[in-house]
């Protein structure tokens, strides 16, 4: 066994934890790159470019920070909302500083409520459920 | 359809954080429980937070479009150039508007 020292000695299930975790998140790192070099580089041929690795492999980490921010942002969100599940508005909520991101978002979101048959209906026949909507529209015209 | 992330893996990265902070939570509730205050269902207030199955999906199109952002811009300084390659000195210098413009965290002082 290796030399144990004094710390090792109080938190020894704490140490395996951090192990374990970053075993975890390099995992997940790794199958998140393998998305990112696909989504680069067919970005780069529609330039006509190629791309190197290195620059992915940057890309890939920052975006995967990102991903963690996002997670925090979200789950502060929707608990602030008395919620445990973060919805398409967290999301939307998250981009609100960059104005055209957050149109974008917002458009992909009705795209997927529209793919949705149950919750299409539901939304066309109440107005009340459409609450959540109505205030970020109304958010979004007061906007000089 | 374009390619874009993996749902499951963006699904995996935020349960990763948020158990972890359920974890956190747990344990400074322990801390106060143990002071002697009184503390009611508290394995319902730490349950992790979750994501709705459309919500990840957005934020897989979020993600999808922070890493194009990145491509685009830095392809325009390649151009400029002359190059045909994006290189890694083509992305330092889009790298620090990048980040303050798409990054809640960076974003704060503007």
């Amino acid at each position: 066994m290796d030399p144990v020292t004094m710390e090792d000695c109080f938190d020894v299930s704490d140490t395996e934890k951090e192990d374990d975790e970053e075993e975890a998140t390099a995992h997940l790192r790794d199958r998140f790159r393998i998305s990112t070099i696909s989504i680069a580089e067919s970005e780069a041929k529609r330039n006509n470019l190629e791309i190197s690795q290195s620059v992915i492999v940057c890309i890939s980490d920052l975006a995967f920070k990102y991903a963690e921010q996002l997670a925090d942002d979200l789950e502060l969100f929707a608990h602030h909302a008395n919620r445990k599940i973060v919805n398409m508005n967290d999301v939307i909520l998250s981009a609100h500083r960059n104005k055209h991101l957050a149109d974008t978002l917002r458009a992909f979101s009705h795209d997927l409520k529209a793919k949705e048959p149950h919750s299409e209906k539901k939304r066309k026949k109440s107005s009340s459920s459409n609450k959540e909507d109505k205030g970020f529209s109304s958010v979004h015209h007061i906007d000089p | 359809m374009e390619t874009n992330f993996d749902q499951d893996v963006i699904a995996a990265i935020f349960k990763f954080v948020w158990s972890k902070k359920a974890i956190d939570r747990e344990k400074i509730e322990d801390g106060e429980a143990s002071k002697g205050e009184e503390r009611a269902g508290t394995s319902k207030k730490n349950r992790p937070t979750s994501a709705n199955p459309n919500a990840v999906r957005l934020s897989c199109e979020l993600l999808r479009l922070f890493v194009t952002e990145a491509v685009q811009r830095a392809a325009t300084i390649a151009e400029a150039e002359g190059g045909t390659k994006i290189e890694a000195t083509h992305l330092e210098r889009i790298l620090p508007q990048l980040l303050w413009r798409s990054s809640l965290r960076c974003s704060w002082m503007l």
